[in-house]
């Protein structure tokens, strides 16, 4: 029976249903052959998202849209440029930059690509930049967004298992600097190579115009990390004060908010949570079919049975990783595949925050690996390039992607040092 | 109708969540200030929550490109069954949801016999928005189904 929710999942997926969609689908059609009273629907559904940390995931949308309805996009660009821009290839560093510190904003990969790359891409072309370089450059920048905090993929991840928020933020920091970092060695060898432009240094007041411009959303950012680490608030609580906060700087300071486009930020941001929530929905009941079918327990036992290395076990859940991530939405991928994965890697020895951080960084690198990267497409339809010339253009970067996995899988303490840190 | 229906939905929507904002403000500045903190604020902020993301799932799917579905297959198949694929897509949503809220009836008439935990109210009230979900998806989804056949004959 377990092959017909498979093969209906699969097949839907392909036949562009969307996620959720497919996920409901597989499980209804797998209700009805298993003779399952199909109550198990609504009542999984309401389980699923009936929990409280996941009341942080509207809350951090919000948040973020609240802040660019203030023209934050623009003002993080503009202070990365004043930052960056006099060195060579400048622009490439901006949009890998301004990717770090919206990230905080954002909390997803694809939304990075999408409100990112609409400024970035046409700016980079009209400075001479190559196209395909221009694409692959805001795909690669915007994986950052995902596994810097605040993240949504780790709240998700967090409930899931029961883990701790704050130290699965904390968790992803290093690991996302280090990418960051990573991705804008790359783009400066590659401009110093193509010769790229660079814009004439800033004065030190417009760099400190552009830091009071951006310094109202990074405040944001640490209200949200030490007010749920120093214990004051719950993920939750941080979500909503980040709400008020961004009312209060958007009204007060930006001036950019009135009643009006508040409500239409709100509506467009419980829409976009809405639909992750019918997402965490179906999959809490996908997941329940997978338990009754002792999935998780075949799935460990296949792969411990080929090896209980750590190490082999890690590669061959990092190979797996990669590859539902590169045609799968992270956060659905997460919700069918984090909790059976993450018995295997507890099974070995790897601590689970640890272990929260390998999968969503696996994911996120997915995102931008070829053929069909979903943030790939993205960029490439905004910069209107062949999607081939644009993996062929990232491929630099998905390296040192690969690079930073490599590290973060082999060396536990690139994200466990900051969690550790702070809970002792 | 159709209007009303939106507009019911987006004000669901908006009253749902500045409610669930001012509950979780409420939990904070009873716990900073003298008064001790309603043992009902947890339990209120999440059925806000769930009737808030109830609320808006149907106008997500009426606004497109809120579910996300992978592309790169379709864009390799051909242009007729694309748009086979463009018509039936909504049927088979259609139909999901048409099981989702006939069911998610008897779950409310199963929430009729409970308390809720802390506020005492009848849980029929919460698993209602399971009906709202489905309901609310299943409207939308006929529209799609109206819009693509009308497509066809135009």
């Amino acid at each position: 029976m377990i092959w017909i929710l498979v093969i209906v999942f699969v097949v839907a997926l392909v036949l562009r249903y969307p996620i959720a969609f497919a996920l409901g689908l597989a499980c209804l059609v797998y209700l009805i052959g298993a003779e399952i009273p199909l109550i198990l629907m609504p009542m999984k559904m309401y389980s699923g998202i009936d929990v409280f940390v996941l009341l942080s995931i509207p809350g951090f949308i919000i948040a973020g849209n609240l802040m660019n309805q203030g023209g934050l996009t623009e003002k993080i660009i503009s202070f990365c440029n004043h930052l960056m821009g006099h060195i060579r290839g400048g622009l490439s560093l901006v949009n890998i930059g301004a990717s770090m510190l919206f990230a905080g904003i954002s909390g997803t990969a694809i939304s990075d690509t999408a409100s990112m790359g609409s400024v970035m891409i046409p700016a980079m072309k009209k400075e001479g930049y190559d196209a395909d370089f221009s694409c692959a450059v805001t795909a690669a920048s915007s994986t950052v967004g995902p596994i810097i905090p605040p993240s949504v993929p780790m709240i998700i991840a967090a409930t899931l298992s029961g883990l701790s928020v704050g130290k699965l933020f904390l968790a992803g920091a290093i690991p996302g600097l280090l990418l960051g970092v990573g991705l804008m060695l790359v783009a400066y060898f590659i401009a110093r190579k193509k010769n790229y432009p660079k814009h004439p240094k800033s004065s030190f007041g417009q760099v400190a115009r552009g830091f009071v411009d951006t310094f109202w959303s990074l405040l944001m950012t640490f209200i949200i990390l030490f007010g749920i680490i120093g214990g004051i608030f719950t993920p939750t609580e941080a979500s909503i004060v980040a709400v008020l906060y961004a009312l209060v700087v958007g009204r007060l300071v930006y001036k950019k908010l009135n009643f009006k486009n508040v409500q239409v930020v709100i509506l467009d941001s419980m829409k976009t949570s809405a639909s992750l929530m019918i997402l965490v929905g179906f999959a809490n009941l996908f997941g329940y079919i997978l338990i009754t079918e002792h999935i998780p327990q075949t799935i460990s036992n296949e792969i411990l049975g080929f090896s209980s290395n750590k190490y082999v076990v890690l590669l061959l859940i990092n190979l797996l990783l990669i590859a539902v991530g590169t045609f799968m939405e992270t956060i659905a991928a997460l919700l069918i595949l984090f909790p059976i994965l993450l018995k295997v890697a507890i099974a070995v020895d790897v601590d689970p925050i640890h272990f929260a951080v390998i999968a969503v960084l696996n994911l996120i690198i997915g995102l931008t690996t070829p053929p069909v990267g979903v943030c790939l497409f993205v960029a490439s339809s905004i910069g209107k390039v062949s999607i081939g010339k644009v993996s062929k253009a990232g491929f630099p970067f998905l390296l040192v992607s690969l690079g930073v996995l490599i590290l973060v899988t082999l060396i536990p303490e690139i994200s466990l040092w900051l969690p550790n840190l702070f809970t002792d | 109708m159709r209007k009303a229906i939106g507009k019911i939905l987006k004000i669901g929507t908006l009253v749902s969540t500045w409610g669930l904002i001012a509950m979780v403000l409420l939990q904070i500045i009873c716990r900073f200030s003298w008064f001790e903190t309603p043992s009902w604020t947890e339990e209120a902020s999440r059925i806000l929550f769930i009737y808030a993301i109830s609320f808006a799932s149907g106008l997500a799917l009426k606004s497109s490109n809120y579910y996300v579905a992978l592309d790169a297959f379709y864009n390799m198949f051909n242009p007729k069954f694309k748009a086979v694929l463009d018509k039936s897509i909504p049927v088979v949503i259609f139909i999901l949801f048409a099981v989702f809220a006939f069911y998610a009836i008897r779950f409310v008439s199963l929430g009729m016999i409970e308390k809720s935990p802390s506020m005492g109210f009848n849980m029929g009230i919460s698993f209602c928005s399971m009906f709202i979900i489905g309901a609310t998806l299943c409207y939308y989804a006929w529209h799609k189904i109206v819009k693509a056949y009308k497509k066809k004959s135009a």
